[in-house]
């Protein structure tokens, strides 16, 4: 600092301003302009421009229902962030390989019509198979890549983590090839269900009873059972924990295998909604999942549920009901475009997410 | 077995199975069976067979902690537990084989698309399933006993052994690149490479394998001595290092000259690849930011260029003009891309200061997919093409000399690069590099010291930004054409990769990244199929074995608590074959015994 | 001290980029880069290597012709490239009149297959026409597999050595349009704007659709098809209710095709490839009003469709090159796919292989007019000669149609385009007959 002569310092009224605030509030306001212009002006076209109630409505069904996926993969996420506070980038490739596995029962249970005629036992060895494959994913991740770097830097297991994802993304298109393979969907999944002159697709409304189940499921895990609160334990200092008599590495291996419990049970769901699997698709569902724990505040079981549906709302609202406003053309296929900026601007004002704190979390 | 339990060894085997299994699964071994390496039985293939057996092996030989005490196992006892570690993998292979057989290798291939009939024949060497099996039992048992002895023989020894197997596989994998080159500078290749299998002959694999191990034995003899007068005369003798600098630009100008437009070429994208690392370098390593969405700035580099440089959009008939563009020279054009760049980086630094290091990565990455999306959509296809993408961007000439070829574009990229990495070098050494590396070590005491986390962290943004569309600009340059599908998030990855690889915040380190993950692929361009899974790979095992890096900057090894300087492994990786970094065990990851836990 | 050590450079750098940019920057003439050099014949030859621009390719007695190849032979899209090379591959065969697995010769020569990569990107069809304009003895080249690896790369880097690159596969109008067309490139393939018209019509007349919507996704192939459909059926009077745009990766196609939904369309055109196209066909069904009719491509026309669309109920249809069509159809059925069959132990993965097989034909005849004889038994094969033999192809008959080339390279001006019903598609799992329900034959001048 040297032996500059310490001077008072006044600060002249341009400095004494809070121009951090300011810029946040002219910066939410225009976006908030924006998107409200925006599906002012939507709502407001003129018959045959713009969208039906029965649009609304849809969209909103299929927001929740995608929103639901994202959410049970974003449990996965939020679990392990918890516990290790890293960014587990492959667990979306965990997603995928279960939903990959599953697919050869699935597929061969259809084929000898063994899914029609059993569909309960059919469904509970596919969902078996995809939980197991999942569980095994996860669990090998953990020995191998995060293990031996508990304690690093935190730059490192993230590194770590994408290239693992980037690993297993690419083993699974040299195990199973680069085609896209069509998923079997049980029978009395197919159409819809009436409500109210309302129709939901059947199997997207089994995607949010199980996602809501789960949800519920996994808190009352973490509350009431044992397990659940060793895992809180060490969430909240794995050294003291420790000290403690708790088993951390056991504890951690449970996080995972959890998380993959929820990654196989997505993937089912997933594939038999969207009747495809191949190797790329943990990729766009896992980023998508991650923002969404971000979203609503990492760490917290609440907050993934609560982002995963805000997100799937999102992409299905923001290019339908904001974009259609202005014109554009081809709205949805800016949908990842809009996505990011709500993460963007989310993250801006509350950096904790929407159930975070609204601090900014140090270290 | 000395200190080594039998636990250990058949862990070890059932690993090294394992992943042979993997290898096969994945379909490296088929794809490779008849890639000839030297003469007709040398096969790619049976390389991959035999090299986890010898990596389980030498993995199963390291000292252990017995009873509070470091045991080195000797040789006779490494070479037994090697030898069975091998057979034990080999053997749990040749049973995983067989069981294929018996269930119906059909029916197999409809989950694993690699597990053919041909595969099968393949592992079991054409002769069947009990011989095969047979074979490959006694296989692990060679490979494994040497992999036992080349981790405890005595390193005189198994160095340069070790370098000249390694020296005489990459130079089978080069056999379409060496030749090549040696016709071009009017030798004749045959002696070396056989014309009629392309692969080395059985004279020229003998001589290279004398030559390496006799090259790695008189380094090791005589090479710390050298290291130490090299490293002295280089302190004192500021002539020294200028001279040595010299005579390295000498080199890298006139290669091109050498190699032929093929190698050229890829010398040309390691250079592009160069300046997107040491972009990444100055947020990444310098500032400690996690950047994923680094392609950002090189779309917005390339497009720009485009749009600075006359470019024109195609269309379905032809070509338009976009809405917005003119017609600049390319060195005036060039400036201003790297300015406006700069204030993409503060666009992007500014709302993402308050952010800590995973949160940061997925915004940066969501900027980057944004920046794809917005190329890509319909939206703005009126400015950048859509899908179809533009055509037409200059060629850098100066006066009629253009640039576009790939030895002219060579040395574009490298004026580049060279000013690049004097900013980068200067960078690091001031006082703005002294302030990023305070806020990286640990933020909050640097706010207390007086730093303002807010202007550096978006200085490094700004910065990063510009060298990074420099690369960008000087990709659209070098290809002409531009479309979105060179834009995805792969390039944030791999360029991420190269600083990782490298070593975060060393400016040699990109540049041995670069050449190792940009160079090395495209010039075996067999492994492009398992570029991404190598990818992969790599960055794990940097991450477990090597995080600093293969090129470390002094300072992160501190900080990585790393105790043995790697700066001695810097330099034996540039004493040999350049290539030969892939690969290798033991000495060229240059993990010595002491660094085992 | 150091600062201004820095800034002197910047400066120093600032000062040489400025006379570099006062002293212009015309792009330099073509054809002054590598370029084969001519070798001089003792005898006089009959062909003039001095004056051909790119000078002539010495091919001495006893060794092979040799011919490159650009096709996408790895990742995703490696069925593309290597259904094409075996084409190449059995063109090679046919030299000697028979089908028989043994290659025949041309002019006395072997003939040698040089196969590189496109990547199926730019920078790919730069590495891989890099290499081959690298190789002096390098006749031809036949490629590339995408079009994004040609567009303003491939085509233009072998133009630019004189090197003929003929493509198999590459379908986007943009390459022989008027303003990006390269002298040295040419192609076998349809030219997009016929199979979008030929879609358009059918929709328009056949099925009396009267609006539709596109998907298309990000890839130029998609893009320039969706296009061509848009005008023509625009043309013909319909009604385009919604243009929309989505990834080749995305799963959930569930809001843009609701969004397509309220429009109302009595078609959905996505030329796309799987399994995007077996996603807006499945997840349509409970998305898109009843009846809605759904219309794709070649991209589509796959096996993939099949397996994920299993179970389905609608109307697909899928337009693709129809080679069964023509008139040498017997050829095709009886004599190549068998063959093709033996010697490759699959049968075709795509439908380019039969451009392959008559672009390598007609290289071949037109290597047999313009080689010569230098007197010693060494031939010599004029570049420029050669490829104003190539455009001047005409009334071919090969697997394909009539082969005419244009002055801008398209030389497939008489396309036959079939239009094909789910699931009766001529491709592994598709149900029997596998005739298209419709087809026609379109020249460029007849469409928009």
């Amino acid at each position: 600092m040297g032996t500059e002569q310490i001077r008072e310092v006044r600060l002249g009224r341009l400095e004494r301003l809070p121009w951090r605030r300011i810029i946040l509030i002219v910066l939410g306001a225009t976006i908030a302009a924006t998107v409200g212009i925006g599906a002012y002006r939507t709502v407001t076209l003129p018959e045959g421009q713009g969208y039906s109630a029965d649009a609304w409505a849809d969209f909103i069904i299929l927001g929740v229902a995608q929103g639901s996926i994202y959410a049970l993969i974003a449990l996965g996420y939020t679990l392990v962030y918890g516990i290790l506070r890293m960014i587990n980038f492959a667990h979306g490739e965990v997603f995928m390989f279960g939903a990959f596995g599953s697919y050869f029962f699935a597929a061969a249970y259809e084929e000898s019509g063994f899914l029609e005629r059993q569909p309960v036992l059919a469904l509970a060895i596919v969902f078996g198979s995809a939980i197991a494959i999942s569980v095994l994913v996860a669990v090998l991740l953990e020995r191998i890549a995060y293990r031996p770097l508990r304690g690093a830097p935190r730059l490192v297991p993230l590194i770590t983590a994408i290239g693992a994802s980037l690993f297993l993304q690419n083993t699974a298109r040299g195990f199973f090839g680069a085609r896209s393979r069509g998923y079997a969907k049980p029978g009395f999944l197919d159409g819809q269900w009436e409500v109210v002159g309302l129709g939901f697709p059947r199997v997207r409304v089994v995607v949010f009873l199980v996602a809501l189940v789960s949800v519920i499921l996994l808190t009352w895990f973490i509350a009431k059972t044992t397990t659940g609160r060793s895992m809180r334990a060490v969430a909240q200092d794995s050294e003291i924990a420790s000290l403690m008599g708790i088993n951390v590495d056991r504890v951690i291996v449970i996080t995972f295998a959890v998380g993959g419990i929820l990654a196989g049970i997505a993937g089912v769901l997933y594939a038999m909604t969207f009747e495809a699997v191949n190797f790329f698709m943990g990729f766009q569902p896992g980023i998508a999942a991650f923002t969404a724990a971000v979203l609503g505040g990492i760490g917290s079981v609440a907050g993934a549920a609560l982002g995963g549906l805000t997100l799937g709302l999102l992409e299905s609202l923001g290019p339908s009901l904001v974009l259609t406003g202005y014109q554009i053309p081809s709205p949805f296929q800016l949908k990842p475009a809009f996505t990011f900026l709500v993460l963007v601007l989310v993250l801006i004002f509350r950096p904790g997410g929407i159930l975070g704190t609204g601090e900014a979390e140090k270290v | 077995m000395g200190p080594i339990p039998v636990r250990s060894v058949v862990r070890a085997g059932l690993v090294g199975g394992a992943v042979l299994a993997y290898l096969a699964l994945v379909g490296l071994v088929e794809r490779f069976a008849h890639l000839r390496l030297v003469g007709e039985p040398v096969t790619l293939g049976r390389i991959l067979l035999v090299l986890p057996l010898f990596a389980a092996a030498f993995g199963v030989a390291r000292p252990r902690v017995v009873a509070g005490e470091r045991r080195v196992a000797g040789p006779r006892a490494g070479l037994v537990a090697g030898a069975l570690t091998g057979a034990t993998a080999a053997g749990g292979f040749a049973v995983a084989v067989i069981l294929a057989d018996r269930i119906d290798v059909a029916r197999i291939r409809q989950v694993f698309i690699a597990v053919t009939p041909g595969l099968v024949e393949f592992v079991t060497f054409e002769r069947g399933l009990v011989l095969g099996a047979a074979i490959l039992v006694g296989l692990g048992l060679v490979a494994g006993a040497l992999g036992g002895l080349a981790r405890t023989g005595d390193r005189l020894v198994v160095g340069p052994a070790i370098a000249a197997v390694t020296t005489v596989i990459v130079m089978g994998l080069l056999q379409r690149i060496v030749p090549v080159a040696m016709i071009q500078l009017g030798f004749e290749p045959d002696f070396l490479y056989s014309p009629r299998t392309r692969s080395l002959t059985w004279g020229g694999a003998t001589g290279l394998l004398v030559l390496a191990a006799g090259a790695d034995a008189l380094w090791r003899r005589s090479g710390p001595e050298t290291r130490r007068r090299v490293r002295a005369a280089m302190v004192e003798q500021p002539a020294a290092r200028a001279g040595i600098l010299l005579i390295a630009l000498a080199v890298l100008a006139v290669l091109p000259l050498l190699v032929g437009s093929v190698i050229s070429q890829v010398l040309g994208s390691v250079m592009v690849f160069v300046l997107l690392g040491l972009g990444l370098n100055i947020v990444v390593g310098y500032a400690g930011l996690l950047d994923l969405g680094y392609i950002a700035f090189y779309a917005f580099g390339a497009y720009m260029m485009a749009l600075l440089t006359g470019a024109t959009l195609n269309t379905t008939t032809g070509s338009a003009a976009p809405a917005w563009s003119v017609d600049l020279n390319f060195y005036l054009a060039i400036w201003i891309v790297v300015i406006l760049a700069s204030g993409v980086g503060l666009m992007i630094g500014a709302p993402v200061l308050r952010l800590r290091g995973d949160y940061l990565a997925i915004v940066t990455l969501g900027l980057g997919e944004i920046v794809r999306v917005l190329a890509e959509s319909r939206w703005l296809q009126p400015l950048v093409g859509g899908p179809q993408g533009m055509r037409g961007v200059t060629n850098a000439a100066i006066g009629s000399f253009g640039f576009r070829q790939p030895q002219r574009f060579y040395w574009l990229a490298l004026a580049f690069v060279i000013l690049a990495l004097f900013v980068s070098w200067r960078l690091s050494s001031s006082r703005i590099g002294r302030a990023w590396n305070a806020m990286r070590e640990d933020e909050q005491v640097a706010d207390a010291m007086g730093i303002s986390t807010t202007k550096y962290k978006l200085l490094a943004f700004a910065m990063g930004g510009a060298v990074g569309s420099l690369g960008g600009a000087l990709f659209a340059v070098q290809i002409g054409s531009l479309t979105p599908a060179s834009f995805q998030i792969i390039v944030s990855i791999t360029a991420l990769a190269v600083v990782i690889l490298g070593g975060m915040g060393s400016i040699p380190g990109v540049v041995a990244g670069a050449a190792v993950l940009i160079g090395l692929p495209g010039l075996l361009r067999e492994f492009e199929e398992f570029r991404l899974l190598i990818y992969g790979a790599v960055l794990v095992a940097i991450m477990i074995l090597r995080p600093q890096g293969l090129i470390p900057s002094v300072r992160r090894m501190r900080e990585l608590h790393e105790e043995e300087a790697e700066q001695d492994a810097w330099v034996k990786r540039f004493a040999g074959e350049a290539a030969a970094v892939a690969a290798g065990p033991g000495g060229a990851l240059g993990v010595e015994d002491e660094d085992l836990t | 001290m150091r600062k201004r050590k820095l800034y002197q450079l910047l400066a120093l750098f600032a000062v040489l980029s400025l006379v570099a940019a006062a002293c212009g920057g015309e792009e330099e003439p073509v054809g002054d880069e590598t370029g084969p050099t001519a070798p001089t014949g003792e005898t006089a030859p009959a062909v003039d290597c001095e004056a051909d621009p790119f000078g002539c390719v010495e091919v001495a007695a006893g060794e092979p012709i040799r011919l490159g190849s650009l096709l996408a032979i790895s990742g995703d899209v490696a069925f593309l490239g290597t259904d094409s090379n075996n084409g190449i591959l059995l063109a090679i065969d046919f030299l000697d009149g028979a089908l028989d697995g043994t290659p025949g010769q041309l002019l006395g020569h072997d003939v040698e297959l040089q196969q590189e990569d496109d990547g199926c990107s730019a920078e790919g069809g730069q590495a891989g026409a890099t290499a081959l304009v690298a190789d002096p003895s390098i006749v031809a080249v036949i490629g590339t597999s995408c079009s994004s690896a040609a567009l303003g790369v491939a085509d233009t880097i072998m133009s630019d050595a004189g090197y003929l690159l003929f493509s198999p596969s590459n379908t986007n109008p943009g390459l022989t349009s008027e303003e990006a067309h390269q002298p040295f490139y040419a192609r076998t393939a349809h030219n997009d704007r016929i199979q979008g018209a030929i879609a358009a019509e059918y929709a328009f007349n056949e099925l009396g659709v009267t609006t539709a919507a596109t998907i298309n996704d990000e890839s130029p192939y998609a893009d320039g098809l969706a296009a061509a459909f848009r005008t023509n059926f625009e043309a013909l009077g319909g009604t385009i209710t919604a243009i929309e745009q989505v990834n080749s990766a995305d799963t959930d196609l569930g809001p843009v095709l609701r969004s397509i939904a309220e429009g109302e369309p009595g078609m959905v055109y996505g030329p796309n490839f799987n399994p995007v196209c077996a996603l807006t066909f499945v997840q349509g069904q409970d998305i898109l009003p009843a009846g809605t009719v759904h219309m794709g491509a070649d991209g589509c026309l796959e096996s993939g469709f099949l397996e994920t669309a299993a179970g389905a109920e609608g109307d697909y249809y899928a337009s693709s090159p129809d080679v069964s069509a023509f008139q040498e159809g017997a050829f095709y059925k009886d004599e190549f796919l068998p063959a093709y069959q033996e010697q490759f132990g699959t049968e075709p993965t795509s439908v380019f292989h039969a451009h392959a097989f008559d672009a390598a034909n007609v290289l071949f005849d037109a290597i047999e007019q313009v080689a010569a004889d230098d007197g010693s038994g060494n031939l010599l094969i004029p570049r420029t000669a050669l490829k104003d033999a190539v455009f001047a192809t005409s009334g071919y008959e090969g697997l394909t149609g009539i082969i005419t080339c244009t002055p801008l390279g398209d030389c497939a001006t008489d396309v036959t385009i079939g239009v094909f019903q789910y699931p009766n598609w001529p491709v592994e799992g598709g149900e029997e007959p596998s005739d298209p329900v419709y087809t026609d034959t379109k020249s460029l001048e007849e469409v928009a």
